[in-house]
């Protein structure tokens, strides 16, 4: 049996697949609205690797009301979510850069918070209530593409800030048990050398 | 005469191997098939896509072990979002980061199996002599209630005071220090995960694994695959190095799991009639978090530990589920507890005080019940389409597992308790919960719906017009080629997978060597 080409059902990204797709998208690429200019975010101190200036504002827009900002907490800025959230979407292949990169574009584009929400401005430019709003609106939206861009967006966002240490004394987290870490130990790689006994049995009177 | 380990960056050149048997993953599936067959005195290599980790580098922080030790960091989920998808990737699969948790498969679904999918041979009395033989390797014995941590306890409490039958868990640990870190890599190797039981048991009876090697592509030719065609990537970078192995081999396993098997298996256009990557079953997963008057520290102590199987069987046309707790560690929950802005930074701040129980939901039962689709992208594109259509029958069962979580954990003394709604339940003792849930919107991407589980997209059956592989895992068209792994369950389990995978494929272990020639 001659194997056959691998299905290819061709390039339908996160956002040309659902409801939104070929109508917001086509727009977008055209209407004056579409080109309203959104706040850029000056590249943090290491550069930025996968979003553009723009992109990074709506994600740090993003992050400040996701996150919230009760007293006792580290800031955005000082858990560096921005550059935190661009590595971890360096990591991931280049079409899911791709559609994160879309869909970042597509919540502050001006032309679908017109055609979607009633407004002209973009999401970067809007007061943070009006921002709470925008995220609310994508959240319970009967478009099931907009809740789940609202949900990738918000674990993305979510994580990029939960991953700090800085973040354990606010949430009362101890952080893992240190005395178990065992970065000397060996790692064995089978051939010649013997396999170590800690491999598969733990000694607890090794510890310490 | 041991074998070696090595890992992507050890290999400098394209490069050819032979081997009797090519193993694809190193899971619960490849893990226990490998050590069978090197103690037949086969010569096998194992491919596996994910790294080479061990407690030398298990930090127990998320933010390490989401990228080296999950699918996609951790974040792979259908494409549309509405099931979060728990899945390992290194070596040993998700038995270096799952739970512990140990059950062999319920004779009801052994049962059904044979009735209604034409399997053969998967017997209680065919398999005991083999999860008798695992337990004693890995240590499977249950947690002692005096041990179980409060997040657990709640469960437990709970259940009896509702009348609710419950139970104990058995876990493949040895000497655990129950740190309660299972999910992040047990940094003393006190899990008896594959990673430190049967593959390094193979290596020193001569088994070669690649780590960083991707499987690309199976060799085919007429009615026999030849070998496997893996792509190095770069351990630093977990990207392509532009480096090819190949492993010429008599008999190819794929060991990769439910939703990477069927992957393989399509990429080298085997399609098995059009049943590859149907019938993917994932336990569907919803969950209620509770705010408790004094401390849980649900990160704490073995994560696994009591279950309840009393909502197993609900009757003709509804959907079963059982119940379990999960380890709540801070990414993780910071992901999964709903809402944004204060209320949710609210949620975090009373992480040490919460509580979650997960219903767990057994698809693949209902005349119907198709389960969800793994289907290719674009060729160049590592990631897969899953679609997982949530059908009316398991809605009803979330609803109704949230009404029964939320009592359960009243009658524990809960405070609060909270759906996972985008806009989440609110539910105080004395609260009508009932109607309080009935108003919500049960809908994808509303409520959050998560699998640790994943089974199917390989479905073992007697008819090749509905099955892929036959009742010794062979794919039905191919002389040589197995799938050995969670993906050839016809159904999925209404337990926790690993024993049910492990069982398998040591059961099997004797069809695969038998097709060496």
């Amino acid at each position: 049996m001659a194997p056959e080409a691998p299905h290819s059902p061709g390039r339908r990204s996160l956002l040309r697949r659902g409801l939104i797709g070929g109508a917001l998208l086509a727009a977008g690429g055209a209407g004056l609205l579409a080109f309203r200019p959104g706040r850029r975010m000056p590249a943090p101190p290491g550069g930025l690797r996968v979003f553009s200036e723009h992109e990074a504002a709506v994600l740090d827009a993003l992050a400040h009301r996701l996150v919230g900002a009760l007293p006792g907490w580290p800031g955005v800025e000082e858990v560096g979510v921005v550059p935190v959230v661009d590595g971890i979407a360096a990591r991931t292949e280049p079409s899911v850069q791709a559609e994160l990169k879309q869909l970042l574009g597509l919540f502050d584009n001006a032309l679908a918070g017109f055609l979607l929400g009633g407004r002209l401005r973009p999401f970067t430019r809007l007061d943070p209530a009006d921002q709470d709003r925008v995220l609310a609106e994508w959240r319970d939206s009967r478009i099931a593409l907009r809740r789940t861009g609202y949900n990738a967006l918000r674990t993305l966002v979510l994580a990029g800030y939960y991953q700090s240490p800085l973040t354990w004394r606010p949430m009362g987290y101890p952080g893992p048990p240190g005395d178990y870490l065992q970065p000397d130990a060996e790692v064995w790689l089978g051939g010649t050398s013997p396999r170590p006994e800690g491999n598969g049995v733990f000694h607890p009177e090794a510890l310490r | 005469m041991s074998g070696r380990i090595r890992t992507g960056a050890d290999l400098t050149r394209d490069t050819e191997v032979t081997a009797d048997v090519c193993v694809v993953g190193s899971g619960a599936g490849g893990g226990v098939l490998a050590e069978q067959l090197v103690a037949r005195g086969l010569r096998v290599v194992m491919l596996e896509e994910g790294g080479y980790h061990t407690r030398a580098e298990f930090n127990m922080r998320e933010s390490w072990a989401y990228p080296a030790l999950y699918q996609e960091m951790a974040n792979r989920a259908t494409d549309d979002q509405s099931v979060l998808i728990l899945q390992g990737r290194s070596v040993g699969g998700g038995t270096t980061v799952n739970w512990c948790t140990s059950f062999r498969t319920p004779k009801r679904v052994l049962d059904f199996w044979a009735s209604h999918a034409g399997v053969e041979g998967f017997t209680e009395a065919a398999l005991t002599p083999h999860w008798e033989a695992l337990e004693r390797r890995l240590h499977i014995r249950e947690w002692p209630l005096e041990a179980m941590n409060r997040n657990n306890r709640v469960l437990w409490d709970g259940c009896a005071r509702l009348g609710f039958s419950r139970g104990l868990i058995r876990r493949n640990v040895n000497n655990c220090a129950d740190l309660g870190m299972c999910g992040l890599g047990c940094p003393i190797d006190a899990k008896q995960s594959m990673l430190v039981t049967l593959i390094p048991d193979a290596v020193e009876r001569g088994l070669d694994v690649y780590a960083n090697a991707s499987a690309r592509r199976i060799l085919v030719d007429g009615r026999k695959a030849r070998g496997v065609v893996a792509e190095l990537l770069d351990p630093a970078r977990d990207a392509p190095r532009g480096i090819t192995l190949t492993v010429r081999a008599k008999t190819v396993a794929v060991c990769g799991g439910a939703i990477n098997s069927p992957a393989l298996l399509l990429r080298s256009g085997l399609t098995g009639r059009g049943n590859v990557g149907k019938k993917l079953f994932l336990h569907p997963v919803v969950i209620m978090a509770a705010q408790m008057e004094e401390p849980v520290e649900a990160w704490a102590g073995a994560p696994q530990a009591a279950h309840s199987h009393h909502f197993s069987d609900r009757g003709p046309g509804r959907v079963g589920y059982f119940l379990e707790v999960p380890p709540l560690y801070p990414m993780i929950a910071a992901t999964v507890l709903p809402g944004f802005g204060a209320p949710h930074q609210k949620l975090m701040e009373r992480l040490p005080y919460t509580q979650v129980t997960i219903a767990i939901t057994e698809d693949g039962f209902l005349p119907g019940d198709d389960g969800g689709t793994v289907r290719l992208r674009d060729a160049k594109e590592r990631r897969v389409h899953i679609d997982y259509p949530l059908r009316p029958p398991q809605w009803e069962a979330f609803r109704d597992a949230c009404k029964v979580m939320a009592r359960i954990q009243l009658a524990g003394g809960a405070r609060e308790v909270y759906s996972l709604h985008a806009r989440p339940v609110r539910l105080r003792p004395g609260d009508d919960i009932d109607r309080l849930l009935d108003a919500a919107p049960w809908e994808p991407g509303l409520v959050r719906v998560a699998t640790a589980h994943q089974m199917g997209g390989c479905c073992m059956g007697k008819d090749p017009d509905t099955s892929v592989v036959d009742s010794t895992l062979r794919y039905h068209e191919l002389d040589n080629l197995f799938v050995v792994d969670g993906s050839v369950f016809p159904t999925s389990l209404g337990v926790n997978p690993q024993e049910s995978i492990f069982g398998v494929a040591r059961l099997r272990s004797a069809a695969v060597a038998a097709s060496v020639s």
